[in-house]
């Protein structure tokens, strides 16, 4: 008996987990994952090291079973794995294999191969051969190649991974308008906050086992559920308040000010590029905030106001 | 050393004049060589291929009783087989004993974990994550498995001469399972013994001149594809540079 073909519908999820358990060996990395990939959607998939991210792409990819729960799919789903992994053709070649696994008919695969590359500003390396590219170069074939296959979802793991500062900049800006092209539904696994801002129109955060943030960047970002969930997206300041509450603050809630109602002492200075992030002890918490350079010394008492953050009940 | 001069001169006259026996022999073990070859490379190469793609623990034990093959003494196995193939053992029934069959059997049984070993050499040296992604991009096992042979090309060519190249000097097991019988299992090395025990030195000689030639060309072949694929590495890697 041939099962029907998968009916996808503009309104369903091409994509659903249902209480799905992720293991790596013995070992239990995520546990209840629930989450549906809905078209025309990019979800950012965020989390600390070895939480389990890239196992669980390789889950709702099918790429690996699930210990428990279970994946629905009403959709053809890619995934392109972190390591950009090209074959040792030419750059072309390899885009055209790709749509020869997935099934394209041979006479379509040059033109959609190039169409696809061109798309990805990478119509001129068609010809060069895979190993000859620079990292930046083979990111930019290997997101070409899993476009071309225009598939329904389409789970791609930390596309930006390894490249520099300029290089990630340039195909972060050509990603962010290729994967809005169609209505294709794609999950991104990313480590970077500022990446998951450019593309995602949900972010989902993974830590200690489990989802414990989901919803638009702006609104998860700004208003974290949980602690443990703001520390995570960068609220590295923490005061205790008068009853009971403990207030989660980033560097740029909290202003040098010689009139502020604050008084702290700079326990440690890092200079960067546009100023000096400086950590202060208060009498209830330690922050963080950036001041212009040079910033004051380590020891010395500064004055500070907060403008922001978000407040949680202790237990939080 | 003017005996052998003249010896390998009268052993080269015999080659050029294409003496029928020397022809038929060396017909003879190529054949052996190709056949068991193919078959060891039909049934090896998708092991290898399996044994070269798994990390579990039951994988690299397999991996290691192949390696542990490559060391097989080749009359280790011609005295078992023999012995499986005399009437009245497991394999009698097939009546193989000093038969053409039987030598096929044994070489392929000798490259068996030469191609295995191999293969799975070659398959692990290919960029980590090759084949998952091509599964993640809905390839099939079938053409899982021709990209991984076609990107480790070399690694598996290097397993066919190696087996092709054992296959054609062998001796032990060909003249315990074969018999050496002339005209009908014997093969270039195994007719060296054959010609000196037969007190002709320059029928010895012929064979090995034409077994040194056979297995030159299978050592240039395999240099050439090893040059090849290296120079091909290395202008990509210059390409990267600049």
């Amino acid at each position: 008996m041939v099962a029907d073909p998968p009916v996808v519908t503009a309104a369903g999820p091409v994509l659903r987990a249902e209480g799905l358990t992720v293991t790596r060996g013995r070992r239990v990395l995520l546990e209840g994952v629930e989450l549906e990939l809905r078209r025309g959607e990019v979800l950012a998939v965020l989390g600390p090291n070895g939480v389990g991210k890239s196992t669980l792409l390789a889950v709702l990819g099918g790429l690996r079973e699930p210990a428990g729960g279970r994946v629905v799919r009403t959709g053809r789903v890619a995934a392109a794995l972190q390591a950009p992994a090209l074959a040792r053709r030419s750059v072309q070649a390899n885009v055209e294999a790709a749509l020869a696994w997935w099934g394209v008919p041979r006479a379509a695969r040059p033109v959609r191969a190039r169409a696809a590359l061109e798309r990805l500003h990478a119509g001129h390396l068609a010809d060069r051969a895979a190993q000859a590219l620079s990292g930046g170069d083979a990111r930019r074939v290997h997101l070409a190649r899993a476009l071309a296959l225009d598939a329904d979802a389409l789970l791609l793991d930390e596309p930006f991974a390894g490249l520099d500062a300029p290089t990630r900049a340039e195909l972060l800006t050509d990603a962010a308008s290729a994967l809005r092209d169609g209505d294709r539904a794609t999950l991104l696994v990313l480590h970077d906050r500022a990446e998951a801002w450019a593309l995602a129109d949900r972010l989902l955060v993974l830590l200690d086992g489990g989802v414990r943030a989901l919803g638009p960047p702006a609104e998860v970002l700004e208003r974290p559920p949980s602690i443990a969930v703001a520390e995570f997206l960068g609220f590295s300041g923490r005061l205790d308040e008068p009853g009971g509450t403990v207030r989660c603050l980033r560097p740029a809630h909290v202003v040098a000010d010689p009139e502020g109602p604050l008084a702290g002492i700079v326990r440690r200075r890092v200079p960067e590029e546009d100023g000096v992030l400086c950590e202060v002890d208060l009498d209830h918490g330690r922050v963080q905030l950036r001041v212009p350079h040079p910033g004051p010394a380590e020891g010395a008492t500064v004055r500070l106001r907060i403008d922001g953050g978000v407040r949680f009940a202790r237990e939080c | 050393m003017e005996f052998l001069v003249q010896m390998i001169g009268q052993a080269v006259d015999r080659i050029v004049h294409g003496d029928p026996t020397l022809l038929a022999t060396t017909w003879r073990t190529l054949w052996l060589a190709f056949l068991s070859t193919a078959i060891a490379l039909l049934l090896g190469a998708p092991l290898g291929l399996l044994l070269g793609e798994g990390r579990t623990r039951a994988r690299r034990g397999a991996v290691v009783l192949a390696n542990a093959g490559l060391g097989l003494p080749p009359v280790v196995l011609g005295v078992y087989l023999a012995l499986l193939l005399l009437p009245g053992s497991p394999l009698g029934g097939l009546r193989w004993t000093y038969t053409l069959p039987a030598l096929v059997l044994a070489q392929t049984l000798l490259a068996f974990p030469l191609v295995v070993a191999l293969v799975a050499a070659a398959v692990r040296t290919l960029p980590d994550g090759l084949l998952e992604q091509s599964r993640a991009f809905g390839a099939s096992r079938a053409r899982q498995a021709g990209l991984a042979l076609r990107e480790a090309r070399i690694g598996v060519l290097t397993a066919v001469i190696a087996a092709l190249g054992s296959a054609v000097a062998e001796v032990g097991a060909v003249v315990i399972v074969g018999g050496n019988v002339r005209g009908q299992t014997n093969t270039l090395a195994s007719t060296v013994l054959l010609d000196l025990s037969a007190a002709d030195p320059v029928g010895a000689t012929a064979d090995v001149l034409i077994l040194l030639v056979v297995v030159l060309v299978l050592g240039g072949i395999l240099t050439v594809v090893q040059q090849r694929g290296a120079s091909s590495d290395r202008r990509a890697l210059r390409r990267r540079a600049t």
